[in-house]
């Protein structure tokens, strides 16, 4: 007797391709990683962790570990500040002018990072168009420098970055029913209240997506260090970038990418855990 | 338990406890609410019965605070709240798709009106128990919202709506999600809470055997005005267009002439599609010999018999047993649109059969619209 079997799109065998790849690129190149953290000169001594424990008891690589982490968790709180009223402001208000908005939000994307980067430069230099505006208006009396400054670094991490934090937010606000909005009004909440006590509750899954992910992809970014930072701002990334171009300290670089690897899965595993646990919704 | 509305005023002789005066709104340039002159009776439970687009949410919304009138003046329990935000005009609203918050338990979403308003914790929580037992769901309290079936949440809905002790409640196709079976039990206990508390209400709703059921005064709208404001009896039976006829039920349109009194208020008819056929009509106004009128006579006041002088000779199409009514469809001569009757018993009548129609002389009304 044949079994008919339920008619499916897709079949699980579709997956293969893909786990191949991903197999072949980047499970094997992981392990590959995890092995080249160990040093390979026997004469270094201090065992298979020796670059671990150089990584987090050395005061300087500490406190880049530091800084790394005072960084992501300013640009993730920036992202937050800036991109949920552009999200709000998308679902609740924008109506037709939605896929413009969409547009704006995503075209930092679009461009070269190396572009961009340079684009902030030109705009915070000395004698860039921020600083002509503000002689011009009288606002300053002599132009700052802007470039090569820790405030430069965080601009262009949070104009690439909120997008994700926008895009995140905007899809969870599109699941709340006005209604329950308008419900909070009628029953005494003002504008406040209501955002406090029934929107942002209700949206803390797409927050919570959202700062993981800036969090995350701030700890991954070296090239707007290197770019804007001016030297001022070194985070583990830029270092593993440092390390592999001059000194060329393999082992320690795959050392210190692991870190930031299991960083990363961190995130990713409190992000997996936040919403199990607010897991059943109507 | 005795739970009367404590907006201001509400007790004295301020006026009504929603009049509105003149209001209307346009969107975009079409206007959806034409100038509305309303005023609501204390304690009673009116309803907006209406299609889709005749502007009766609109109503429950302007009248909420949700939108503002471009025209006129809103006022709630002789306060003109015109210009005041939905927060600070102490009614209560229950929403079609119950609109509970689905982060709060269901105690905490019947309190959410009370927390608002900072009431201590001990009066917040005796009024979560008073308002559950009404709405008969006792100790639910730390129930999530997800675990209620939707006849539950519908009532969570209203006991949210109710715990502050609103001045006027607002419903806005409160039974809309529910299936028939659930929505008809609805209706009645609906109905029973409101009567019990003797809030005042209104219920918006495109469903005519709702508005029927539930509301003291039905306002039958349509393009953004009320066409007619009355007891359910009145407007079904006494309708006063074509409109408000067939979408309060089904209505048979006759085209007929006045042919001469017949006793007080009575007048007789001669149909334009049978002229033999007689009928008559009762009026409140005077009518003159020769005058046309437009008749429209329920399929239940109709009755068949045999097709004797006088009557509406006609030819019957089709039954449906419809439970607790046969249908008949016919057709009469000179009349294009087929001719329903509604009757309790079989009538021992084949199809094909040509049969007589009439109607007793309150059957018939006069409608103030031409055919």
């Amino acid at each position: 007797m044949r079994r008919v079997r339920p008619y499916r799109l897709a079949r699980p065998s579709w997956c293969v391709p893909v786990i191949a790849y991903l197999l072949v690129f980047f499970v094997i190149p992981l392990i590959a990683n995890l092995l080249r953290s160990r040093p390979v000169d026997a004469a270094i001594g201090g065992g298979p962790f020796f670059y671990y424990v150089k990584l987090l008891t050395d005061p300087y690589y500490a406190g880049v570990l530091l800084e790394t982490t005072k960084v992501a968790l300013i640009t993730t709180f920036v992202c937050l500040l800036v991109g949920y009223p552009v999200a709000y402001f998308m679902v609740r208000f924008a109506g037709r002018w939605n896929a413009l908005i969409v547009f704006c939000v995503v075209a930092p994307l679009l461009t070269s990072i190396i572009m961009r980067t340079f684009g902030w430069r030109v705009l915070l230099a000395r004698r860039g168009v921020l600083n002509a505006w503000l002689l011009d208006w009288g606002l300053i009396t002599r132009p700052f420098e802007l470039a090569d400054q820790p405030i430069a670094v965080y601009i262009g991490l949070v104009h690439v970055l909120v997008p994700f934090m926008v895009l995140s937010i905007n899809a969870v606000l599109q699941g709340i029913d006005v209604q329950l909005e308008d419900s909070a009004r009628v029953l005494g909440a003002g504008r406040l209240r209501t955002f406090w006590h029934v929107t942002l509750p209700l949206s803390v899954d797409g927050i919570a997506t959202g700062c993981i992910l800036v969090f995350v992809l701030t700890n991954g970014s070296f090239l707007t260090m290197l770019l804007l930072g001016g030297g001022r701002i070194t985070t583990l990334s830029l270092l593993i970038y440092q390390q592999f171009s001059t000194t060329q300290d393999v082992g320690f670089a795959a050392a210190m990418g692991n870190v930031l690897m299991l960083v990363a899965l961190l995130g990713f595993l409190l992000q997996f855990r936040l919403l199990r646990r607010r897991g059943v919704k109507p | 338990m005795s739970v009367r509305p404590h907006g201001g005023g509400n007790n004295t002789t301020a006026g009504a406890p929603v009049e509105l005066a003149d209001v209307s709104k346009s969107f975009g340039g079409v206007q959806v609410l034409k100038p509305l002159r309303l005023a609501l009776v204390p304690g009673e439970m009116l309803a907006l019965l209406g299609p889709s687009g005749c502007g009766k949410t609109t109503t429950l919304r302007l009248i909420a605070g949700f939108e503002a009138p471009d025209t006129g003046s809103i006022r709630v329990a002789g306060r003109d709240v015109t210009g005041l935000p939905p927060n600070k005009r102490g009614l209560g609203m229950v929403f079609q798709n119950y609109s509970l918050f689905p982060h709060m338990t269901v105690g905490e979403n019947v309190a959410f009106g009370l927390r608002m308003r900072r009431t201590g914790r001990a009066e917040k929580a005796r009024r979560v128990r008073e308002m559950l037992a009404t709405v008969r769901l006792d100790g639910y309290e730390d129930r999530l919202i997800h675990q209620l079936s939707g006849g539950q949440q519908q009532r969570i809905a209203l006991a949210r709506a109710l715990a502050t002790s609103p001045s006027v409640l607002l419903l806005d196709e409160p039974l809309g999600a529910l299936d028939k079976n659930l929505r008809e039990r609805m209706q009645f206990e609906l109905r029973d809470i409101q009567r019990r508390l003797g809030i005042t209400s209104i219920l918006v709703t495109h469903d005519q055997e709702e508005a029927l059921t539930m509301s003291d005064r039905v306002a039958v709208m349509a393009h953004g005005e009320v066409l007619q404001v009355g007891r359910p009896t009145e407007v079904y039976d006494r309708p006063l267009t074509r409109f408000v006829s067939e979408f309060l039920g089904t209505a048979n349109i006759f085209a007929a002439v006045v042919t001469g009194a017949n006793g007080p208020n009575r007048w007789s008819v001669a149909l334009d599609a049978q002229p033999h056929a007689a009928g008559t009509v009762e009026s409140p106004a005077a009518l003159a010999p020769g005058q046309r009128v437009t008749l429209a006579v329920r399929p239940e006041r109709l009755s068949l018999g045999p097709p004797t002088d006088g009557t509406v000779r006609a030819t019957v199409r089709d039954v449906v047993f419809r439970g607790t009514y046969f249908a008949y469809e016919l057709t009469a001569s000179g009349q294009p649109q087929p001719v329903f009757a509604y009757t309790q018993l079989r009538q021992p009548v084949a199809a094909d059969a040509a049969v007589g129609l009439s109607w007793e002389p309150g059957g018939a009304v006069i409608l103030q619209d031409t055919a």
